[in-house]
């Protein structure tokens, strides 16, 4: 390699052109360095691990090292004709649906009541994302015991308001379950996005209010003019990520119903799980993956190019 | 004025609604904790136990495997927390303040993983834990939890090394401070609500991880607790008892946590709405 030119200066040059490449690209081989491990670990955890599945997908793989041939697209096949397959992705649209409806609703409430100025409300900033913070099995069992049907606290008052005459069964009847789990998993996950809301509402400037308010704007007025139209960058950010996350859950559901009553609750990441390590087909899990990765990515792509907030 | 009366009420209602929604369930998971058994599943629920009783705890402590998945829980949660932060302080000082060529597609990438899914992984990660004998080990799942807690972890941190001065780190090289020694000395100390921020997460991450886990761990010794719990759960004649007590004891740790860290957390958080949007 040849070094930089000799530069002559009047300095008498007492570090050599090699040193002096090494004293100028130090930081950046430190920075590599620093950057390495994270890199790695992503790439090895992560990326890498998707190309496997690809290649899982074209083979008839049942168990994890088992001996296997190739079969080509037939995985493909099996899981593009299966109904199972095709119901998953039904009862996973439901859940996305509902999710998204109800975790936004509450979390723009919460968000609201997060800004306000006095003691509660800057306390409630952080014990608002407890249910975010608990462990997911604790989300499962809080919802499964105080939806239970014998005991229940929620159909017990619900009976005792003489609102419903019969016992809830949510997690056991098949109309009851999806819904039960989605409002079990809005629960846990709604903190998150009412705290990002409040930080974004904290940035929107206080005069814009104050105008609002001498023109005679109402709360509604200011909420439907103002900080919705500002809010439109980070709702649209949360919408991306919280959607993708929110398709992918399968801790909630599978803690909760296992997927039924008779598949009442099998989403796609369900389905998936069900297939690799209860059917042991691994192949075809991994085909239904690839499908899956498929149809989020084209659902993303659709959300960016007409989702995606205009410059004005 | 009317509408001013009417607008207050409508704010307290609104709180009250808030506090029973966040703070009820737990409330009343905790309470029932404290009930007998018989007491627990009566139909008319009592709002607060009427003895306190400490037998679900007695139980759940001397006589279930309960004691062995908490200590499981602990050591793998904080290993991951330790390996998490130490990853991403190192990327996140290379990637924010060093600014070495190639970091925006790192963020990029970086922003991407967070998006793929454990489940459809979870075979994949087997298959290559499985080749280097990692399955089945505590080490194996904590190298996993790593990998998936720690990209938010360096999204997180960008808004903490972006609030610290950048000629703090002129200032320590032309005191001819190496990068290592400006990390070390300079941007560390200025970064602790941002480390106990990642590291919070990363512990909380751990903690309520089931997916990888169900399917990494196969021996009962080295279960972690939503495994554990989730057994229990499993089981024909559910004891609520012990389960409301396993729950409560499941919860305490990341709430105390989250009660002496959390507001940098929720600082971290809404620094970051900010700049990601």
């Amino acid at each position: 390699m040849n070094g930089p030119p000799a530069v002559s200066t009047s300095v008498p040059d007492r570090i050599g052109p090699l040193r002096r490449m090494w004293t100028r690209s130090y930081p950046a081989l430190v920075g590599y360095a620093l950057l390495a491990p994270l890199v790695a670990w992503i790439f090895l955890i992560l990326f890498y691990p998707v190309g496997n599945t690809v290649l899982l997908s074209f083979t008839d793989t049942r168990i994890v090292g088992a001996p296997h041939r190739d079969v080509g697209l037939a995985n493909y096949q099996a899981v593009l004709q299966s109904g199972a397959f095709w119901d998953a992705t039904l009862k996973s649209i439901v859940w996305l649906a509902g999710n998204v409806l109800l975790q936004t609703a509450m979390a723009f409430a919460a968000a609201l009541l997060l800004g306000q100025s006095w003691r509660l409300a800057r306390q409630a900033r952080i014990w608002v994302l407890l249910p975010w913070v608990i462990p997911t099995v604790a989300v499962a069992v809080i919802w499964q015991w105080m939806l239970n049907a014998n005991y229940g606290v929620v159909g017990y008052i619900l009976q005792a308001l003489h609102v419903i005459a019969e016992p809830l069964n949510v997690f056991g009847s098949r109309e009851g379950a999806l819904p039960g789990t989605i409002v079990a998993n809005a629960w846990h996950w709604f903190p998150l996005s009412a705290v990002v809301l409040f930080g974004a509402m904290q940035t929107i400037p206080r005069e814009l209010y104050e105008a609002a308010r001498v023109d005679g704007a109402s709360s509604w007025g200011q909420f439907r003019f103002i900080t919705f139209p500002m809010l439109r960058k980070v709702m649209f950010a949360l919408g991306l990520v919280g959607g993708l996350w929110t398709f992918n859950v399968l801790d909630v559901i599978y803690l909760i119903t296992r997927g039924g009553p008779a598949g009442a609750t099998t989403t796609l990441p369900v389905v998936i799980y069900d297939t690799a390590f209860k059917s042991f087909r691994i192949g075809q899990a991994a085909a239904m993956s690839v499908v899956a990765i498929v149809l989020l990515a084209v659902a993303a792509a659709l959300y960016v190019r007409f989702m995606s907030p205009r410059e004005d | 004025m009317a509408t001013t009366k009417s607008v207050r009420l409508a704010r307290w209602l609104a709180w009250v609604v808030l506090v029973v929604v966040v703070l009820g369930p737990l409330f009343w998971i905790v309470a029932s904790s404290f009930k007998n058994p018989s007491e627990i599943i009566r139909h008319v629920p009592t709002i607060l136990p009427n003895e306190f009783y400490l037998g679900n705890y007695e139980y759940l402590f001397s006589s279930t495997r309960f004691p062995t998945y908490l200590v499981n829980s602990v050591a793998v949660a904080v290993l991951t927390m330790v390996a998490t932060v130490v990853a991403a302080t190192l990327a996140g000082y290379a990637m924010y303040r060093l600014r070495v060529r190639g970091s925006r597609s790192v963020g990029h990438a970086v922003l991407l993983s967070y998006m793929i899914p454990g489940t459809l992984l979870l075979v994949p990660v087997y298959v290559m834990l499985a080749s280097v004998g990692l399955v089945d080990t505590i080490a194996g799942l904590v190298v996993v939890n790593v990998a998936f807690a720690s990209p938010f972890c360096v999204w997180l941190l960008r808004g903490f090394f972006d609030a610290i001065p950048v000629e703090l780190d002129e200032a320590a090289a032309v005191d001819g401070a190496g990068p290592l020694a400006t990390l070390w000395k300079v941007n560390l100390p200025l970064l602790a609500p941002g480390l106990a921020t990642i590291g919070l997460y990363a512990f909380i991450f751990s903690w309520t991880e089931f997916v990888l886990a169900s399917q990494l761990i196969v021996s009962d010794d080295l279960k972690t607790l939503p495994i554990g719990l989730s057994a229990i759960m499993g089981q024909y004649n559910i004891q609520w008892g012990w389960l409301m007590a396993a729950t409560s004891v499941t919860m305490l740790p990341v709430a105390l946590l989250f009660a002496a860290v959390g507001r940098y957390f929720v600082g971290g958080l809404t620094t970051g709405a900010v700049k990601g949007a």
